[in-house]
């Protein structure tokens, strides 16, 4: 295993590229990229730039063609499928845009879940995930099945399941896309609590007000390329321009 | 869009569905071939009796009659009983010892006869000419009578007669209903009868009703009344005939079509399952084929060219298969039991080969209508996920549970689809019934063939066939007789040793003779299975098969009249005993069937070892006592070809159900592997290993599994039990307890886990993709 991040990197990206037909454009060319810890950064770009293939390759649910994907200080793009399960159930917590909860099992169950398939033992997990329900609020919804919730209490259910295994990344993929303006800044804003304690955030997003509310550096892909960097803004500390 | 399109569309279907297509190809081969074969061995087992018995006016009932005890008028008026249809007759009739070639050959029934033709039993001449002067028989080929090896021109010394009568054999020919084992004129008759003879005749009647033996037994009894008291002598129906003609493919057929049954109910299950699978998995597909112009008809005739095709091709495979495996099962049946070759009728793969089709359209049409019937925006939006709120609670209950998350996961998931479960379901347990079956027919035939053959108690016999002076079974010498006596009394490792005669009998209503085996010491060792009754253990008793019962409307307890040829005595049966077939047997000691035991009847020495000899040793170290001139040779008994066959068909058959629900398995799951998998996606982005994914298919099919093999368990115990019992209906025997015990509660919980090996063995496959798809893939996936 070979760390080339620097010290304090979450992620590094070096010359990565994929492609996922032979012959046929790349979704991603030759990206560099490194994101330090407790940072949050957004990934911007029109639809079918790459943004969500790049976060597959951070998130390793994907390999990529070419290049090395390191994150949290272990080369994740030669592990196999077995290794990378262990590793994203450790150390990435994913939040997706349509939540992806599982229907048939209860707020509580969905929370648990990633703390089960890591093999925690039932005492820890149920203490870790009380204490996310609590701190989400969703305290009084923990046997509820999701159909039952709100668009807003459905992504913090997602929430409290990618931190249940206490990550030192998370990646969220449009994570309000799917919501209303008042909720997608409700979570915006948990988010950024989220931050505040430390937690490393990757987001990808359409949205330029999140990005630019939430985000300490925004990396824009444009066919597959990362475009030339905007100006970090002011954004929560431990940002790295 | 036009017809050709929607065909079109159907092929690019089958080609993204390649999975789906093979399984519904494979289950309908193993189904078509099982049909075939099942059909096959029906229509061999009973159509050429069934056509010669009507071309030749077969007779229903051979009476035989003391023609001194009433007037030809008396006689020629039972032609006008109620129920007789036509008869023929008097036929003079006499039972005669015969030898050839200076050995003994058999007791014989010779009927005087002008003619071969007649209303009644128009017998066949195969080779020669009929009798037309003193001192000429034709033979009968058709029965099962000892000896052979005869040719025209043939010598036959009828003995014990006070002038030895020679009779040459002038032809040979086929009475279907062996009504006499050969044929003389009329006046010859009179110089075959011994003084004092009864002057038998014949009587062959047709009746309106004769398809069992008791409407026999009614028929000839209505003759019995007609004629003055003591006139009917005896008795002999077309049922014995029928069961030697037909052989033992009959025998099998209860259990090859209790498989053809299994196969016909699995693949209308799996075919109707993958059928619907299509349709759930592709209404979004038949959205947009409504939504770009596709009538409700083309989309059904979309879905039902999707099974179409693969059907079609697994039913002509499955033709193929039937014959290809009819072929040497009837060559074997037909070869170890002389009833001629035997050929699967074309008939029989062309009806195996509509009725699967037909089968597997009426259990595609009720999906495709369906798929026809959806409306554009209906088929888009219900899309392909389950419906939710399905098994809320047995979700709950599993994450309560102390097992690792992807095995409580697998067990609940079959509530997603409650449908599809319930038929995958079935599918298991029909493939585990089959294979429960199987093992315990297997066991029931082994002991049904130890029982038969004595392997186990007379695990040696020593049998007249040596390398003496000669060739073929000729009668050993007093001498040597002796000389056997001694080398098996000599011979360490002997515990029993008993003398065995044969010789044929007469037994008043059994067609034609009766097997005597008698004994010339102790025979209760021998272990021949008890069906009813016990074994002999006095002199005037006897034990005999279910043939020998059935045929004589005798019963256990009951007394028989025996003629041994020398004595007419009688005895009382003791016991049934296991020994298929439609021959009558009876078995008894030589005290009690006098006559029998000359050392022109001794067949064969049974032996029975001290417990620790070895029987190839015993075998050879016997074998060099009695010396290389010895016509005694010691053997081991004939395991049996009949149950080599069926044990080898039963394995093959259960090996085809098994497989066609293991397909039906991989199916079901490789369909739910596609509608959740999006919810795989889901689960690898949290973390679920490649393991952990297969453990937790695999367990999608483990609960259904589970009950399956609860409900295959008995299932197969009744089976077997109405199996073997039929089998034996067939075989005329009835069957000792023990061959139908074969489950021990043990033996039948580990069978029980054939249920788990196929659906285990069904779901790897889709598992191990499902665990080796890409994340990011699966997550793509709508």
């Amino acid at each position: 295993m070979t760390d080339s991040s620097a010290p304090g990197d979450v992620i590094r990206l070096d010359g990565v590229t994929k492609t996922y037909q032979a012959g046929a454009v790349p979704a991603l060319a030759d990206v560099s990229l490194s994101v330090a810890i407790a940072e949050v950064v957004a990934i911007m770009g029109p639809s079918g730039s790459g943004k969500s293939t790049l976060l597959n390759l951070i998130a390793g649910l994907d390999r990529p063609t070419s290049g090395t994907v390191t994150v949290a200080g272990r080369r994740i793009d030669t592990l196999g499928e077995g290794a990378l399960a262990r590793f994203r159930a450790r150390h990435v917590g994913i939040i997706f845009q349509f939540f992806n909860l599982l229907d048939d099992l209860t707020v509580e169950d969905n929370v648990l879940l990633p703390a089960q398939l890591a093999g925690a033992s039932r005492r820890a997990a149920r203490a870790r995930a009380d204490e996310l329900l609590v701190r989400l609020g969703l305290e009084q919804h923990r046997n509820a099945y999701p159909a039952r919730l709100s668009g807003g209490q459905r992504q913090r259910v997602a929430i409290a399941r990618a931190l249940v295994n206490s990550p030192e990344l998370l990646l969220a993929d449009e994570p309000t896309g799917a919501l209303d303006t008042a909720t997608g800044q409700e979570i915006g804003h948990l988010l950024r609590q989220l931050n505040d304690g430390g937690q490393t955030l990757v987001l990808v997003t359409h949205d330029p007000a999140l990005a630019e509310r939430y985000a300490a550096r925004t990396v824009r892909i444009v066919d597959g390329q990362v475009a030339a960097p905007l100006a970090a803004v002011a954004g929560p500390a431990g940002g790295r321009a | 869009m036009s017809w050709l399109g929607a065909v079109r569309t159907a092929a690019g279907g089958l080609l993204r569905h390649k999975v789906q297509a093979v399984v519904i190809g494979l289950v309908l081969l193993v189904s078509t071939a099982s049909a075939t074969l099942g059909l096959a061995l029906l229509a061999t087992s009973s159509a050429p009796f069934n056509h010669a018995f009507g071309v030749q006016r077969g007779a229903d009932v051979t009476v035989t009659v003391d023609a001194a005890r009433a007037s030809p008028a008396e006689l020629a008026a039972t032609r006008h009983l109620a129920g007789v249809t036509a008869a023929a007759g008097p036929f003079a009739s006499s039972t005669v010892q015969v030898q050839s070639g200076g050995q003994p050959f058999g007791q014989f029934t010779l009927a005087g006869r002008a003619s071969p033709g007649g209303p009644v039993d128009d017998v066949v001449l195969t080779a020669g000419h009929w009798p037309n002067g003193p001192g000429q028989v034709v033979m009968d080929t058709g029965g099962a009578q000892p000896g052979g090896g005869l040719q025209l021109g043939s010598t036959l010394t009828v003995t014990g007669l006070p002038r030895t009568a020679a009779l040459t054999v002038v032809g040979f020919g086929n009475s279907i209903t062996d009504t006499a084992d050969g044929w003389v004129t009329p006046a010859e008759i009179a110089r075959l009868r011994g003084p004092g003879a009864p002057a038998s005749a014949q009587l062959l009647y047709r009746f309106t009703q004769a398809a069992s033996f008791a409407q026999i037994r009614t028929d000839v009894a209505e003759v019995t009344r007609a004629l003055p008291a003591g006139t009917v002598t005896g008795a002999a129906s077309w049922l014995a005939a029928a069961d030697q003609a037909e052989g033992n493919g009959a025998i099998m057929e209860p259990f090859v079509v209790a498989f053809a049954l299994i196969g016909l109910a699995m693949a209308v299950l799996i075919v109707g399952n993958v059928v619907s699978g299509a349709v759930v998995a592709g209404y979004k597909r038949i959205g947009v084929l409504k939504s770009v112009g596709l009538s409700p008809a083309q989309v059904m005739v979309v879905y039902l060219s999707r099974v179409g095709w693969p059907a079609l091709a697994g039913c002509l495979a499955g033709v193929v298969l039937g014959n290809v495996l009819a072929v040497p099962v009837l060559q074997g049946s037909a070869r170890a039991y002389g009833v001629g070759s035997q050929q699967a009728p074309w008939w029989a793969s062309v009806l195996a080969l509509a009725g699967m089709l037909a089968l597997t359209a009426l259990a595609a049409l009720g999906p495709a209508l369906r798929a026809g019937r959806l409306s554009a925006t209906e088929a888009i939006a219900a899309g392909r996920a389950p419906r939710p709120g399905r098994g809320y609670m047995v979700h709950r209950v599993a994450a309560r549970l102390r097992l690792p998350r992807p095995i409580g996961l697998g067990l609940a998931a079959p509530t997603a689809r409650p449908a599809r479960t319930m038929v995958t379901l079935a599918a298991i347990a029909f493939g585990a019934t089959a294979v429960i079956f199987a093992f315990g027919l297997h066991s029931s035939l082994n002991r049904a063939a130890q029982s038969q053959n004595l392997s186990s108690t007379v695990p040696v016999q020593l049998q007249p066939f040596g390398p003496g002076p000669g060739t073929g079974p000729q009668t050993p010498s007093a001498a040597q007789d002796a000389a056997a006596t001694a080398a098996l009394r000599a011979q360490p490792g002997t515990l029993h040793d008993v003398p065995v005669y044969l010789n044929q009998v007469k037994v008043p209503g059994i067609a034609g003779s009766a097997n005597a085996w008698v004994f010339g010491g102790d025979a209760g060792w021998t272990g021949y299975g008890i069906i009813a009754g016990r074994w002999y253990d006095a002199p005037g008793q006897v034990d005999v098969n279910t043939a020998f019962l059935d045929q004589s409307g005798l019963t256990v307890g009951g007394t028989a009249t025996v003629n041994t040829g020398t004595a007419q005595v009688t005895v009382r049966i003791a016991g049934e005993v296991f020994d298929p077939g439609s021959q009558a047997e009876l078995f008894g000691s030589a005290q009690t069937l006098p006559g029998v035991a000359t050392a022109a009847n001794l067949q064969q020495y049974d032996v029975g070892l001290r417990p620790g000899t070895s029987v190839t040793a015993y075998v050879q170290a016997l074998n060099a006592r009695l010396g290389s001139n010895s016509r005694w040779q010691a053997t081991t008994p004939d395991d049996g070809n009949f149950y080599s066959i069926a044990s080898d068909l039963v394995g093959l058959l259960a090996l085809m159900v098994a497989v066609a629900a293991g397909l039906g398995v991989l199916n079901t799951v490789l369909m739910t592997t596609r509608d959740r998998v999006h919810e795989l996606g889901v689960f690898k982005a949290l973390g679920m290993r490649p393991g952990q994914v297969l453990t937790m298919v695999v367990c999608w099919i483990a609960g259904p599994a589970v009950v399956a093999a609860a409900i295959a368990a008995p299932a197969a115990v009744a089976l077997n039990t109405a199996t073997v019992r039929a089998m034996a209906g067939t075989a005329h025997t009835g069957v000792p307890a023990s061959f139908t015990q074969v489950f021990p509660p043990s033996r039948l919980v580990l069978l029980s886990l054939a249920a788990l090996v196929i659906a285990v063995g069904g779901a790897l496959l889709p598992a191990s993709w499902a665990a080796r798809a890409r994340p990011a893939v699966a997550l793509r996936a709508e």
